[in-house]
């Protein structure tokens, strides 16, 4: 088959790489099919004579990989798996069979320490995603592993990702240095050999400019100017710091986050809580950019409003003390405006609906016309469309008065609507000329940047009304959205006065009130959420174009999406938590109205809209039993209504009325491509990788023509943020080239087994040198490590001190120096989640039980702040000194002002409890590992075998291999403690399954009180039968 | 003046502290000066001995003639460590190990601030029990709904705040993001509920990617224990 072919350049890099004696890694720029490169790589080591191991991979990628060798034809046994679900035996096992396999690193790292893999037998690792291997990463460890024991098996490291090479002086070398590797490989997309193999044939790509409309670019400038603002904000109040890269362009990337947090880390506890809420705001304007151009404006005003709403107040519905400086500019006054007024405008009820909406609709129309007639576009409605103003058809019922609906649609849904109808055309025109000989389909691809988008578009293009004038195409999604709003407001106005009420009454007293507006709210609810249902419903029924197989399973799962948020909205206890909110009036009256106004509609018996029929006869009355009965309707409509008409409406369609849209994913977007075979693609949005791919996709289909059109915001982020990524691609290509021409590449001794003879002798001197015994010790110096504590970086490291490691299963402690020394090793959150869950008392309790040295090692993080406290905490300690004196009450007893929750208290009391208890405290893994080595010096050597069994008495599976998350997990629920965890591991399978047992069956397990606890906690919010 | 040590409610400081600045930072607890061998005497057991890493880096010895002269008196013996240079590394290190072989557990602090708490902490608490730290079950459900589902790496409290709010145990919460009210689509009653999710259910509520909701989905239904 065609497609399956590689392309020349790629046959290049692969006659590079095939061979099984050289090491090397290969940087490839993304989009150019490094998956298909490391599949057809794979195969060829395809066989039970090889066992090559596949590193580093992210868990979908496994499934793929073995898709796609599957496709090239290696499928028994093809690429297997291994999980932790695995038994140990079962991986012997496997590893002995040979053929590729893929293994998570932490199971190799066990694996590779206990010899259960025969590692001189290994042919090779392939390592993914290189560029995020560091000194302390498992796959460093790995490869350390792999060749004390093999030095001829070869390790091939693959990277799409050279942005990501840059940390430290040398990124390159510091990436080979850990992988062992001396041979490196770039290509970029600029290599010679990929522009002969790609240029040779190119696709026909029509690029559309499109602006952004009035409203839109003024909120555009306005969000920008907020960012400048923001980040010379930040700029201002921490000048100690280097901050050359913050600008607003870099500002646009995600990326920008981790600069900033990389350089205030050190001194994170020294900044206030403005800097905090500076850093965090860029965050949220940056996403505001990007919902700017990919929400509807609906769901973009309600977002602001979201972030007016938590911004003035706090969860516990105090006024919010630091609130972000940006919300006070005119900017941000134009924003809110804005993003209004493209929803809708308010009038004062009863005046005509004249004025401002129309005036906005029609200028709008004629920018849109203008461009397109200048850029040539056919543009339908330019040229029938009367220069009148559109008017409204007939007023809904349903809108509130003195509400105008604007509902401005995105720029881009009518350019898609142009380009679909004129694909066409297209097709219609080509009809003829072309035969079942021709490759490629008429499947018309629409790829756009995420989910939401894709469920957005299809919902447009499947409920789009041709024959409406531009700019209105998607009014009727549009007025379906904006009952959804009205409805949310509504009910966020119940709320706020829910909300003042309860603070005026003395708490919980107030259950008749919530009873009285619950009833009343039940009957509305009731009927809004059956509106809501058949409007779904019908939605779905007139999705005729747009059901792609994607886009059919989230079109079901909205249906019964407002249940739930209903019922929520019932219960009470949010509402105390609400509190008043400050400084939203406009918002809050708003709302007011509008649930006045629904109130009313209710009132008069105004039940059905106009356009929608009424499905069944459920309605008033039921307020009870409302929730119930509609939930079932919504489950009954969702399961068989869908299914009923699944042939009728998602059915065969012939290829020339389907719409595929899509978002973009990573390489195996290659692999749609190829199967779908479509002639007419639309990127909706920018994307560097996705063109690359239709490059090759374009060169390994001769005869193929491939029509692509390219949308893009003009003058906005997007289009910004598209130019930038090319040139950082390039700029890191060019850095990584240059690095290689003068890099000094490491030679590698050949490493040592970690204890082997040589080390021993160091060992041995060093004893003596601190004046320690006579005897030689012949042991090898080893730590026995408890299985869990492989996620972190401390075993990689110890080991690279040459310390043997031993992974064990152990109940007591993590790590085991000698047989009277145990540490408990806590990083600053695990501490904390383990004090205010008493864990680490427990685990401080049986250590002090088993072991003459119990020791609880603190351990910071390399860059951040060697320190527990911050200025937030300080401030919890009144300071008589400064300006504010302390406001203390005559009769308070003074140790009052001891604060019992800080981490310092529960530190003395932790003390105070275990006496024989120490504390290291280390600033970084590197300075553990030193600590541990001097710890052992002249000590004997722990034995695993006793290790284990301590305190594992009543575990009958002690040793096997654990699932860590679903421990902890279960630990955290009530009735469990770190006592009984262990027997509840033994009776029950996952936590999936305690869920599922009986009252009586839990309290089996745990006894009748903790068993009721459990039970109650498991199944509270469920309606008892 | 003689006083009869650890007898009442004060720490007794040795007169050698007089100026240490930590001092003025002892706060809710009384004072004394008294003849002890440590510098603090914190209750009837315990003591501690302060020691600023500067002073050390200039007199490695000071110290080692400190913990000599203690002997063996004291249950528990706290070094309080001030660490106030950068290069605190091997110090600590050094002063892990001699604390280990003397009994004595280091505390280490970072401020005068800081040092003054610990030690009026560690008076006030004296006879306190350990209540405080140990496992406790009677928290209310709304923490250890939270606890338990953060436990879970990579979620976050927004998220159990999300998952509430969907799975109908509590109410409407103006943070949440509309989206969760135009898209969620299911029934989490309980925290059972959650168990019974699907993915797709999980992963169609705001901020629940892919990895986020594998994670989830790990914890709950994978079993605990491999059958090796």
């Amino acid at each position: 088959m065609s497609t399956e072919q590689l392309l020349p350049y790629q046959t290049e890099i692969l006659q590079n790489l095939h061979d099984p004696l050289t090491s090397e890694l290969l940087i490839l720029a993304r989009g150019l099919g490094l998956r298909k490169i490391i599949s057809t790589l794979l195969k060829i080591y395809d066989s039970p004579q090889n066992l090559v191991l596949l590193v580093n991979t992210l868990p979908e990628e496994d499934g793929s990989f073995g898709e796609e060798l599957g496709i090239m034809g290696c499928r028994k046994p093809g690429l297997r798996i291994v999980g932790y679900e695995m038994g140990r035996k079962e991986r012997q096992n496997l590893y002995k069979q040979g053929g590729l396999i893929s293994v998570t690193s932490r199971i190799l790292v066990v694996d590779l320490l206990q010899s259960d893999i025969p590692v001189d037998l290994i042919t090779g690792l392939v390592v993914l995603h290189a560029e995020k291997v560091t000194a302390l990463s498992l796959e460093a460890f790995i490869v350390r592993l792999f060749r004390e024991g093999n030095q001829s098996g070869f390790v091939k490291a693959f990277t799409d990702e050279p942005e990501h090479i840059t940390s430290g002086m040398y990124p390159l070398k510091s990436i080979l240095k850990e992988l062992q590797l001396r041979k490196v490989h770039i290509y970029p997309r600029f290599h010679e050999e990929i522009k002969k193999s790609l240029e040779r044939r190119r696709a026909d790509v029509v690029e559309l400019y499109q602006p952004l409309t009035e409203p839109m670019s003024e909120i555009h400038q306005a969000i920008v100017q907020c960012m400048s603002a923001t980040l010379s904000e930040l700029k201002r109040s921490n000048t100690s710091l280097e901050l050359e890269d913050f600008n607003v362009e870099n500002a646009y990337f995600k990326s920008f986050d981790s600069i900033v947090r990389r350089l205030l880390d050190p001194v994170w506890h020294k900044v206030g809580p403005k800097t905090k809420q500076l850093v965090s705001d860029l965050g949220t304007l940056r996403n505001l950019l990007t919902y700017l151009i990919s929400y509807d404006c609906l769901a973009f005003h309600a977002y602001l409003e979201t972030i007016m709403a938590s911004n003035s107040t706090t969860a516990s519905g105090a006024q919010k003390q630091h609130q972000s400086p940006w919300l006070f500019m005119d900017a941000a006054n134009t924003i809110f405006q804005s993003a209004k007024r493209r929803c809708y405008l308010s009038t004062a009820p009863g005046k005509a609906k004249s004025g401002p909406t129309v005036i906005d609709l029609v200028d709008d129309e004629d920018v849109w016309d203008a461009l397109n007639e200048a850029e040539g576009l056919p543009s339908a409605a330019s040229t029938s469309k009367p220069p009148e103003p559109p008017k409204k058809p007939k007023r809904k019922k349903w809108i509130p008065e003195g509400m105008d609906p604007v509902l401005e649609e995105l720029p881009k849904w009518n350019l898609l609507a142009d380009v679909l109808q004129e694909i066409e055309e297209e097709m219609i025109r080509l009809e003829g000329t072309t035969s079942f000989a021709t490759p490629g389909t008429n499947t018309v691809l629409v790829m756009c940047s995420s989910q939401r988008t894709c469920e957005l578009l299809s919902e447009f293009v499947s409920s789009m009304d041709t024959s409406a004038e531009r700019g209105s195409k998607g009014r009727k999604m549009m007025e379906r959205r904006l009952r959804l709003y009205l409805w949310w407001k509504g009910k966020l106005s119940s709320n706020q006065k829910e909300g003042r009420g309860i603070f005026q009454l003395p708490a919980r007293t107030n259950d008749t009130q919530q009873n009285d507006s619950n009833v009343n709210e039940g009957i509305s609810d009731a009927l809004k959420k059956k509106d809501a249902v058949t409007k779904d419903r019908l939605a779905n029924r007139r999705r005729l174009r747009g059901g792609a197989p994607a886009t059919a399973a989230s079109g079901r799962s909205q249906i019964p999406s407002l249940t739930t948020a209903q019922e929520g909205s019932m219960s009470s206890k949010e509402r105390e938590k609400l509190g008043i909110m400050v400084g939203e009036g406009e918002m809050r009256s708003e709302a007011d109205n509008i649930a006045d106004f629904l109130a009313t509609q209710k009132a008069e018996g105004f039940i059905a809209d106009d356009e929608v029929p009424i499905l069944t006869p459920f309605g008033g009355g039921t307020q009870g039993l409302g929730i119930d009965v509609d939930e079932e309707i919504a489950m009954s409509l969702d399961t068989i209504d869908f299914d009923s008409e699944y042939d009728a409406n998602f059915g065969l369609l012939q290829p020339q009325q389907t719409v595929i849209v899509r978002p973009y994913s990573d390489d195996s977007d290659d692999r749609l491509l190829a199967e779908i075979r479509p002639r007419f693609i639309v990127m909706y949005e920018p994307n560097q990788d996705f063109i690359r791919r239709i490059e090759c996709y374009r060169s390994s289909n001769p005869g193929l023509a491939v029509r692509v059109y390219f949308m893009v915001y003009q003058f906005s982020c997007e289009e910004h943020k598209y130019l930038a990524g090319i040139r950082r691609e390039k700029d890191a290509f060019e850095r990584l080239i240059r690095e290689r021409g003068s890099m000094l590449i490491p030679i590698m001794e050949k490493t040592e087994r970690a204890g082997s003879s040589s080390e021993n002798i160091i060992k041995t001197i060093s004893t003596r040198i601190a004046g320690g015994g006579k005897q030689l010790n012949t042991d090898p110096s080893q730590v026995i490590v408890d299985m869990r504590e492989f996620r972190s970086t401390l075993p990689s490291l110890l080991h690279a001190a040459k310390v043997l490691i031993v992974p064990a299963t152990l109940t007591v402690g993590d790590y085991i120096l000698t047989p009277d020394i145990c540490v408990e090793r806590k990083s600053i959150p695990d501490l904390l989640a383990s004090f205010s869950s008493g864990r680490l008392y427990t685990q401080c309790e049986l250590m002090s039980v088993h072991y003459k040295q119990p020791i609880l090692l603190i351990e910071f993080e390399e860059h951040k702040s060697f320190s527990l406290q911050t200025v937030g905490e300080l401030k919890n300690y009144a300071k008589p000194t400064g300006k504010y004196p302390p406001k203390k009450k005559p009769n308070e007893p003074a140790p009052e002002t001891i604060s019992v929750t800080s981490i310092q208290s529960k530190l003395v009391l932790l003390t105070l409890s275990f006496p024989r208890l120490r504390i290291i405290w280390s600033s970084s893994p590197y300075a553990t590992a030193d600590i541990f080595k001097d710890l052992k010096m002249q000590r004997p050597e722990p034995d695993p075998s006793r290790a284990i069994a301590l305190g594992a008495e009543e575990d009958p599976d002690a040793g096997a291999g654990i699932n860590a998350a679903a421990e902890e997990l279960l630990q955290a629920l009530p009735g469990i403690t770190s006592k009984n965890v262990k027997y509840v591991m033994s009776k029950v399978g996952s936590v999936s399954e305690l869920c599922e047992l009986d009252k009586a069956a839990v309290q089996k397990i745990l006894g009748i009180e903790p068993g009721t606890t459990c039970f109650e906690f498991l199944h509270r919010g469920e309606q008892s039968t | 003046p003689v006083v009869q040590p650890g007898s009442g409610n004060a720490i007794v400081i040795n007169p050698c502290q007089r100026l240490n600045p930590v001092l003025e930072h002892i706060r809710n607890v009384t004072k004394e000066f008294g003849d002890v061998v440590p510098d603090f005497q914190l209750g009837r057991t315990t003591c501690a001995l302060f020691l600023s890493l500067k002073y050390h880096r200039l007199h490695p010895e000071y110290v080692h003639t400190r913990i000599q002269k203690l002997g063996n008196a004291f249950n528990l013996r706290i070094l309080l460590l001030m660490c106030d240079i950068s290069e605190h590394q091997d110090p600590i290190r050094e002063l892990t190990k001699i604390c280990l072989i003397n009994n004595m557990t280091i505390v280490v602090c970072w401020s005068a601030e800081e040092a003054g708490t610990y030690l009026a902490t560690y008076k006030a608490f004296e006879h306190k029990s350990p209540d405080l730290i140990k496992e406790r079950q009677e928290k209310d459900y709304q923490s250890i709904l939270r606890a338990a589902l953060t436990s879970i790496n990579k979620v976050n409290k927004t998220d159990v705040e999300t998952l509430r709010t969907t799975f109908g145990v509590t109410t409407y919460f103006p943070q949440i993001h509309i989206i969760a009210i135009f898209l969620t689509n299911t029934h989490f009653k309980s925290f059972a509920g959650i168990a019974k999710a699907s993915p797709e259910q999980l992963r169609s509520l705001p901020g629940f990617g892919q990895v986020k909701v594998r994670r989830i989905k790990d914890a709950f239904e994978k079993p605990f224990r491999n059958n090796a």
